[in-house]
């Protein structure tokens, strides 16, 4: 079984993409800034910036959230 | 006395489309005649005129954050609302076309939760969660244009570990029997979401399933073999896909010792669609 615990920042963050239009928004026009108060490692704020979703399924991230974030989706 | 009078379990992306785009013509082919078979279970179903539909499924990590995920958890309250997406990717597209709002069987809800709490299950409560499209898909395949009766939906985490076990699930399960049995009325009940895919939620595997694995469960639920069943960890249906099989474990207990009929049992490369239907007194 994998920790749940550490996976609370990455997750909250795929929630929030996911839920939010508008932080979504500001994501999508600068992902570093809109990134600047997360609580991220620096492998997981790269990955984000990088909007690689397959690296952030294996930093933690729930499969369902990197699959259905409106425009960043992997599939 | 009240008592179950029918019960299902089915895979839960019930889309021609979805599965046009994922999987191709097969795709389309086998969730088409999936569905079909889903539909003729609803047709059993509303000529039982059950007071009730019980319907134990998943969050895909949309009606529960981080802020809490509860193990179990029964929608209480008069109506439920469907989740909305903006912009909705994938699985949550399947949502768009339904009704948004459907009835809930409040005194049987009320029953479940506040017998639990008393005999043991410290189950979570919501009056507000909406739920997705495991719970509506299969719902709206049954139904059709037919009218849906009051539903009970409960969730069970299926995928933040630590997750609920097997055996605690099919406990939860002869809970529910015990609660619609003691009642006045008439319930259905349906388990959603499988069957193997999606192997250790990870996006690599996205594309394998474990068709011995769905083979091997078949055979149990269709033999009434339920101690094996109750002997599953969750770490064997993390492996191998089965994830969203605790729901199927609440029906298996709220049934047991009936025995499966499996009306469908189709593998693709992205999931093992199942429908399955129980034999009951």
């Amino acid at each position: 079984m994998e920790p749940a615990v550490s996976r609370y920042e990455v997750n909250s963050l795929l929630y929030r993409l996911k839920k939010d239009p508008e932080f979504r928004a500001r994501f999508d026009r600068d992902a570093r800034a809109a990134l600047a108060d997360a609580d991220l490692t620096e492998a997981e704020r790269e990955a984000f910036v990088a909007h690689d979703m397959r690296r952030i399924n294996e930093l933690g991230g729930y499969l369902h959230l990197v699959m259905s974030i409106p425009g960043l989706a992997a599939h | 006395m009240g008592k179950i009078v029918f019960a299902g379990a089915m895979s839960h992306v019930l889309d021609p489309d979805y599965y046009q785009r994922a999987c191709g013509d097969e795709g389309r082919q086998k969730v088409t005649a999936c569905m079909t078979e889903i539909a003729r279970m609803g047709e059993r179903f509303s000529a039982t005129r059950a007071d009730a539909l019980i319907v134990v499924a998943d969050d895909h990590l949309n009606a529960f954050s981080f802020n809490a995920v509860p193990a179990l958890c029964v929608r209480i309250g008069r109506t439920v609302q469907r989740m909305k997406q903006d912009r909705a990717e994938a699985f949550d597209a399947v949502l768009e076309h339904m009704p948004d709002r459907y009835p809930l069987h409040e005194d049987l809800a009320n029953q479940i939760l506040e017998r639990g709490l008393a005999s043991g299950f410290d189950l979570a409560m919501s009056w507000e969660a909406p739920v997705d499209h495991a719970f509506l898909s299969p719902v709206n395949t049954m139904h059709g244009t037919r009218p849906i009766p009051p539903l009970v939906p409960i969730w069970v985490n299926c995928f933040v570990a630590p997750q609920p076990t097997p055996k605690r699930c099919f406990d939860f399960g002869r809970h529910l029997a015990g609660v619609v049995g003691a009642s006045p009325w008439n319930v259905g009940i349906i388990a959603t979401g499988g069957l193997s895919h999606f192997p250790e939620l990870s996006l690599p595997r996205v594309g394998e399933t474990d068709t011995v694995f769905d083979r091997r469960l078949i055979h149990w639920m269709e033999r009434g073999e339920h101690e094996p069943l109750q002997e599953l960890t969750v770490d064997e249906l993390h492996k191998t896909g089965e994830h969203e099989f605790l729901n199927w474990m609440v029906l298996l207990g709220a049934v047991a010792p009936a025995r499966a009929q499996v009306r469908y049992f189709g593998e693709l490369r992205r999931i093992n669609l199942a429908a399955v239907e129980w034999s009951l007194p």
